[in-house]
């Protein structure tokens, strides 16, 4: 059996009807957005304006329960990114899951926010094979811990490596690494 | 029964058959797999970072060197998720001319690919050569229009860099009569034939809904039986105006994927011509628009996938409202067919491996980014 | 099984077999091989043919590069003047991805301004990435990608190039790619036309200038006022002095000989405005288009309104920094008296010798005077 088509005209969900349904289904998961600053507020002039996503987000604690939602009761079974930033001004890293629907059409996207210095969420490896290399690069580049992930390893950088190289507040010039053998 | 041990093997990073710096590690008992680790970063270069420091428009050569072999595809996801973000509209024209070179690179890739693939599977330079021959032309007429054969840098944002020039038309019209043989022979001596079959039938089996879970996209999703063709499914420029089918595999072997690859150069040919007959009527308006050398996004964030030959390519930009973006993330589909490489080898011969590596189709410049 | 949809279907693809026995798609396979092999023999001249040799012989045949062809960034000077285009601005600087270019700006040795030449330029080839960002932006079509592939060295510092590495003639370029530089010519000429049009009395002017003009503007609109209905007519005079002021200064910081052309221009259309849009012509076909079109904006606007006259002037002194050897050698062919208000503005621009641009200038002034 083939999936059905592509293309057929299936009404995709927007991020407001998702975040009525999820809090009716799941009370508790869904957050309530706060603004982001982004990047520091400068010296003098005026602040730019701040970040408010439309997408929704998640308590990190019920990312799984909310994903595995998203696959069996709305039929968005496929994950195809997950993206991490650092958004140092506000002290938080922001993740964000992306899903589609093999239907077609647009994507949901569920964001997560951790804390910058515990960053820690539940993993989707166990439900989604495919989150697993995302996983070890989030890990790998922010030191992200997912916990329940198989393997995590770094992916891209030597496993005797210190530091989170995609971290803003990583030293972009003069680290240890440099400079050593030149 | 004899008591075997199993052995750890590194397969590369400098071998053959590793498509680039690629390592896998393998756990072999006798010639049969057991497991299989990828591992890989040996071209990271931190491309996300490299692109933090850089503004939007100085990021278009760098996306030509994730996935080297369709750096006009990656050019337009990057071009689409800046213009998505800015809010540009782009000419019709110049959305002729992207869907046209997309198309070539669709046909590049999979000559390449399939080439890459047979030789994988011991016939050496045969069917390689023939297909880097067609995709030399291919790379002939990118060289006329954007100057450069594979870092084409061919996009800007609300249009491309330049118009066709004279000779491109004709030559791209030879192109097309010489096309349909050249697939055609292709699939002579690729389908049936014997030896084929024996290497690739039921070889590196991913069923449909592994291959959902596991987040593959493009031929080796569609090789899997899920007729998920971005194009189709969230259509973007001008895919909605073409006629065009995609080819799904039943089984979701090494076969299926070679013959998804033949029957999509066959479709992107058909694209092309359809370009080649709207082209004239296209508005055309200011297909290079130098204005938009410095954008500035307003604070928020985007993401724009497109349908590269190799699957889903998806850029994730997040816009602190300067003219460089504040976080840059590339959605490589090479790096995401990767994960499910462990399951697809396991139970079949080391032989059988370097031929499911083939047909999966990476690109390392893309995988370690 | 096809599933329809929307401007197309899903096909699954076809495993059968088949009709063929055992063995004979490999046979299939042979032939295919077999026709590449007996193809290799005759040669392959087109793209529709897929049998056939196309390789050339490298190092003894070469394929011709197509005009768009990028690979490394030169620079473009006047073939007869030996003026460079280049200004200075730090645009292809600033947009270079690797950051590879590194110009210093020409000063002006007694006032020690920023003048629009560059003394030093430096591109890094060995880091460079050919984007070609470089010649896109560049305002004076100065910095263009060249078709030399052949680059290779034993080491990496002779591929850092300096000015006199990058300097080729425009006729090098014309040679490589006469389309890109005819389009890159209409590109200019529309661009100032343009401009000309839109800010006929500020164009191209430096910024310390601008002040003068506002002063300038404001005692003009005085004289207007006093004079009543005859304004126009009065305004020509305080007018006249200022515009010889306003460019000299200029020239002598710039490259003078392109005021020489003002001058010569001025006077001479009102009897001949025909005979200087071939001078134009002949300009333009010397890549000195921003000169010729100020020429041409010199010679025009006096006919409607004399008191633009002036700031023109300025301006098109300002502009003819880039192409003012050019404009130079135009305007001692044409027109005789011009000799006579360039020779202390020449003067000038031999103080500033450290710029090549006046260099040039003197010269093409020379040849002029020899003439």
């Amino acid at each position: 059996m083939i999936s059905s088509a592509v293309g057929c005209p299936m009404p995709n969900l927007s991020a407001e009807d998702l975040r009525t349904r999820l809090v009716r289904d799941l009370p508790g998961a869904v957050q309530s957005v706060s603004p982001l600053k982004v990047v520091p507020p400068p010296a003098q002039g005026h602040a730019p304006a701040a970040f408010v996503t439309g997408d929704t987000l998640v308590e990190a604690a019920r990312i799984v329960d909310v994903a595995l939602y998203l696959r069996d009761r709305l039929n968005y079974a496929y994950l195809s990114d997950i993206c991490v930033v650092d958004y140092l001004a506000d002290e938080i890293f922001e993740i964000v899951y992306r899903f589609y629907t093999v239907e077609g059409g647009s994507s949901l996207a569920l964001k997560v926010r951790v804390p910058r210095e515990n960053p820690v969420v539940p993993s989707l490896t166990a439900h989604w094979p495919g989150a697993n290399f995302h996983e070890r690069e989030a890990f790998d580049l922010y030191g992200i811990v997912f916990v329940g992930h198989p393997y995590l390893h770094r992916i891209y950088m030597w496993d005797e490596f210190e530091g989170f190289p995609m971290r803003k507040d990583f030293p972009r010039q003069g680290d240890k690494y440099i400079g050593e053998d030149e | 029964m004899l008591k075997t041990e199993e052995l750890q093997i590194n397969i590369g990073p400098q071998h053959p058959s590793t498509h680039g710096v690629f390592r896998m590690l393998v756990t072999v008992d006798g010639e049969t797999v057991t497991d299989l680790k990828p591992v890989f970063g040996y071209l990271h270069r931190n491309h996300e970072q490299i692109a933090e420091v850089n503004t939007y428009l100085q990021n278009m050569p760098y996306t030509d060197r994730l996935d080297y072999f369709n750096a006009m595809a990656n050019n337009q996801a990057y071009a689409m998720a800046v213009e998505k973000m800015v809010g540009i509209e782009v000419p019709e024209r110049a959305e002729y001319l992207r869907v046209l070179m997309v198309e070539l690179t669709r046909i590049l890739n999979h000559a390449g690919a399939l080439g890459f693939l047979i030789n994988d599977m011991g016939a050496w330079q045969t069917q390689l050569a023939f297909g880097m021959r067609e995709r030399e032309k291919i790379l002939d007429l990118f060289e006329s229009v954007s100057g450069a054969r594979l870092m084409c840098n061919y996009f800007r944002f609300g249009g491309v860099a330049r118009d066709l020039p004279p000779d491109f038309m004709p030559r791209l019209k030879d192109l097309l009569v010489a096309m349909p043989a050249f697939v055609d022979e292709m699939e002579r001596l690729l389908r049936e034939n014997e030896i084929l079959l024996q290497r690739s039938e039921g070889i590196g089996i991913l069923p449909k809904d592994l291959a959902l879970a596991y987040s593959v996209t493009g031929p080796v999703l569609r090789g899997s039986g899920v007729a998920y063709d971005i194009r189709r499914a969230e259509p973007y420029s001008i895919y909605d105006r073409l006629d065009f089918d995609i080819p799904v595999g039943s089984v979701g072997d090494v076969y299926d994927r070679i013959l998804v690859r033949i029957e999509e150069m066959r479709q992107s040919r058909r694209i092309i011509e359809q370009v080649i007959a709207q082209l004239p009527d296209a508005q055309g308006g200011h297909i290079n628009p130098k204005a938009r050398q410095n954008v500035r996004p307003p604070v928020g964030d985007v993401y724009a996938r497109v349908e590269t030959p190799k699957g889903e390519l998806g850029f994730y930009l997040v816009s602190d409202g300067s003219s460089k973006p504040y976080r840059y993330k590339v959605r490589a589909p090479s790096f995401i067919n990767l994960t499910p490489l462990g399951d697809m080898c396991r139970g079949y011969k080391v032989a059988d491996m370097v031929v499911i590596l083939g047909s999966i189709d990476i690109v390392m410049g893309e995988v370690d980014r | 099984m096809t599933i329809e949809m929307q401007r197309g279907s899903v096909i699954v693809m076809d495993r059968r077999r088949g009709k063929l026995r055992a063995g004979q798609g490999l046979l299939q396979g042979l032939k295919v091989v077999w026709d590449h092999w007996a193809g290799s023999f005759r040669t392959n001249d087109n793209f529709s043919k897929i049998h056939g040799t196309f390789t050339v012989e490298y190092p003894d045949e070469r394929l011709p590069m197509p005009q768009a062809y990028r690979n490394m960034p030169v620079l473009l000077f006047d073939d007869e003047s030996g003026h460079e285009l280049c200004t200075g601005c730090y645009q292809c600087q600033r947009i270079c991805p690797p950051q590879v270019i590194h110009i210093t700006q020409a000063k002006d040795p007694v006032t020690g301004k920023m003048v629009p030449a560059a003394t030093e330029f430096i591109i890094e080839y060995d880091a460079c990435m050919s984007c070609g960002f470089c010649a896109e932006v560049c305002p004076f079509d100065s910095i263009k990608m060249d078709h030399v592939y052949e680059l290779s060295t034993a080491d990496r510092v002779s591929l850092t190039m300096r000015k006199t590495q990058l300097n080729r003639p425009i006729s090098y370029y014309t040679g490589i790619a006469p389309d890109l530089w005819a389009e890159a010519q209409a590109g200019a000429m529309k661009k100032l036309q343009g401009s000309i049009k839109r800010r006929p009395d500020v164009i191209g002017l430096a910024a310390s200038l601008t002040e003068k003009i506002k002063a300038r503007r404001l005692e003009l609109a005085a004289a207007g006022q006093v004079a009543g209905g005859g304004g126009q007519e009065a305004g020509v005079a305080p007018a006249a002095p200022a515009a010889k002021l306003t460019p000299e200064e200029k020239a002598a910081k710039l490259a003078a000989m392109k005021a020489a052309k003002q001058a010569g221009g001025a006077p001479a259309p009102a009897e001949a405005p025909v005979e200087l849009s071939p001078a134009d012509a002949k300009a333009a076909k010397l890549a000195a288009i921003k000169a010729a079109n100020a020429a041409k904006q010199a010679g025009a606007a006096p006919a409607e309104a004399p008191v633009e006259l002036s700031p023109a002037d300025a301006k098109a002194a300002k502009l003819a920094a880039i192409k003012a050897a050019n404009a130079a050698k135009q305007a001692g062919a044409v027109p005789a008296p011009v000799e006579v208000p360039s020779t202390p503005l020449d003067a000038k621009a031999a103080r500033l010798a450290a710029i090549k641009a006046a260099n040039a200038a003197k010269q093409a002034a020379e040849q002029s005077n020899n003439e």
